[in-house]
């Protein structure tokens, strides 16, 4: 018998018939057509290897990691650069990593009630110091933070990319230091309230058993408690999409992983509750707020209309309950106009300073205002 | 014309990273990870079955680029290809399988052409895309370990023959051998398939 090229093995390994069928272009294209006008009698033989073609392309590519496996290998990777760094620094000392951004006190802001999205657009620079918000902090391997709030009031933590969250009493979160690549990532215990500084290119997640929620710069509040059976996710600004990912590395191994996440996506003032039992999530009556004490952080809107600057400071401190300094004589009586609602705490003073011309520090839980304030 | 111009953006890409992993730029090295690290551990998953073993060795690749780094070699014209190829040694000695001496039956292939056109025309006829697709899995599951391998190299991640030869430490010949076996068990493994499922659906007809 005669060997036939064009046979239906032949074509399946032929190479200009595989890169046509995988990557088809207008050359390549016009090539197939005139061999199927040339053999008609060709065309099941070719529609049949095509689609042999692309499902060897397929069921040969179905192994790719969970994302929390890239994670962990991602996670390997990076301690070992970590910790090649630190010899380094070791060997000629170096500034440390993360640098906190310092405001200069450049030409006055101007603010516009509502249109908070502009400030969103600031990115975090690698200017300045290091300053931390929080009071308990445990550093287990280099870069790896973990802030536990043992106290009975809310407390604040500022993420390296200048997020903010606020912590409710018994709340636990983790975060790493160092995020270079394409995500924020931070895992959650307990009632917290994010504000998320806006950056396109790094989605910010935020793991609470088995929930992942997924921003790229918004607010909003979370209540994984450990005493709860449901995860509560509410928005205050922006848009938040939230998932579940309980059971990823099993269904991993059944391939097609796309469709076994259920995705929502809440935007503001909608809610979600997640149920750690059977990981569905149900979307919740809009109305009642998730948290009731109208003094919490999450239910202000930080809305100032020629607001006394001493007033705006005391609702900042109550807030996030932090301490500002300032001269009462020097600043307090200036007046602020601003609507700073869904950027992370650090932003919002930024806003506020810019607009005061004044220039702020922070330093565990206490801000300091300096400079000569409104004239 | 612009299938040149797309080779040579691309090598100027792989070039560019490259040069950037040299020089110890942290960026460059990250977006080579999130370039390559899925499928690479995809391909893993074709020469060793435990996950673990797959993981440290795709860790391993990477994190041996970054300590070496600057003894890395100055020209590379694949970065994937590279890692691939790192990978398939990292494995090989995690799992203490290095490769032995290739024992290529080169017979084999021509006995496949007996009775070729016939069993192919009853093939394309009565097959239904869900047939195939089951046929291809069930393949894919019971062909030998290195035909999977040479299968996942050329249709997954489209390298040439010659590549695949190179990173599977055998001749091109014999790459083209796995393919040819593998795709012929293909055949004989779908003919009977769909004489089976022929005879299923007259059963549910009658």
């Amino acid at each position: 018998m005669k060997h036939d090229a064009y046979s239906l093995t032949e074509l399946i390994r032929n190479d200009d018939f595989i890169a046509w069928v995988l990557h088809p272009d207008a050359e390549s294209d016009i090539q197939w057509q005139l061999f199927l006008a040339n053999n008609p009698g060709k065309k099941k033989t070719v529609e049949s290897a095509r689609e042999y073609v692309i499902l060897l392309a397929k069921d040969t590519g179905r192994n790719v990691p969970a994302p929390q496996q890239s994670e962990k290998m991602w996670k390997m990777v990076e301690s070992t650069m970590q910790e090649e760094a630190k010899q380094a620094e070791l060997e000629m000392p170096v500034d440390s990593h993360w640098r906190w951004v310092r405001v200069a006190a450049s030409a006055a802001l101007i603010l516009s009630i509502g249109s908070v999205s502009y400030w969103f657009y600031y990115k975090s620079t690698d200017a300045g110091r290091m300053h931390n918000l929080a009071v308990t902090q445990t550093e287990q391997s280099e870069g790896f933070v973990q802030k536990y709030n043992d106290t009975q009031k809310p407390m604040t933590v500022i993420l390296p990319d200048g997020s903010s969250v606020v912590l409710q009493p018994g709340a636990h979160l983790s975060f790493t230091k160092v995020s270079k690549r394409n995500r924020r990532e931070v895992t959650l215990t307990g009632k917290a309230f994010f504000e998320i500084t806006k950056d396109k290119e790094k989605p910010f997640l935020v793991y609470s058993y088995g929930l992942a929620t997924k921003v790229l710069g918004t607010s909003f509040l979370i209540d994984a408690s450990e005493s709860n059976d449901d995860i509560k996710v509410e928005v205050k600004t922006g848009t938040v999409s939230v998932f579940s990912i309980n059971n990823m590395s099993d269904e991993m191994k059944g391939g097609s992983k796309d469709s076994k996440y259920e995705e929502v996506t809440l935007n503001k003032d909608e809610k979600i509750a997640f149920s750690r039992d059977n990981g569905k999530i149900l979307k919740l009556e809009q109305g009642i707020p998730l948290v009731l004490n109208v003094r919490d952080v999450s239910r202000q809107n930080f809305f100032f209309d020629e607001t006394p600057v001493s007033q705006v400071f005391e609702a900042m401190e109550a807030a996030y309950n932090v301490k500002i300094t300032y001269d009462k004589e020097l600043v307090g009586n200036c007046s602020l106009n601003a609507t700073l609602v869904g950027q992370p705490f650090s932003k919002k003073l930024e806003v506020i300073c810019n607009a005061l011309g004044v220039q702020y520090e922070i330093r565990e839980n206490q801000v300091t205002i300096t400079g000569n304030g409104c004239k | 014309m612009d299938f040149t111009f797309e080779t040579f953006n691309k090598n100027k890409t792989d070039q560019e990273l490259w040069a950037g992993i040299r020089r110890g730029d942290e960026s460059a090295f990250t977006s080579v990870f999130d370039l390559y690290h899925a499928t690479l551990y995809n391909y893993g998953t074709k020469l060793c079955s435990n996950s673990a073993i797959v993981e440290d060795a795709v860790q391993d690749v990477f994190i041996d680029i970054w300590r070496l780094r600057s003894g890395l070699t100055e020209n590379i014209t694949s970065i994937k290809f590279y890692l691939y190829r790192a990978l398939r040694r990292r494995i090989h000695v995690g799992i203490d399988k290095f490769p032995v001496t290739e024992d290529i039956d080169l017979t084999s292939e021509d006995r496949f052409f007996v009775n070729d056109s016939n069993s192919e025309t009853i093939l394309i006829e009565t097959e239904s895309s869900a047939i195939r697709s089951r046929q291809v899995q069930e393949l894919l599951s019971n062909l030998p370990e290195r035909q999977i391998e040479a299968l996942t190299l050329r249709y997954f991640e489209e390298f040439s023959t010659e590549e695949i030869a190179q990173i599977m430490g055998v001749s091109e010949k014999s790459v083209r051998n796995f393919m040819y076996k593998a795709l012929t068990s293909l055949r004989s493994h779908s003919h009977s398939l769909s004489l089976l499922s022929l005879i299923f659906c007259l059963l549910l007809v009658f």
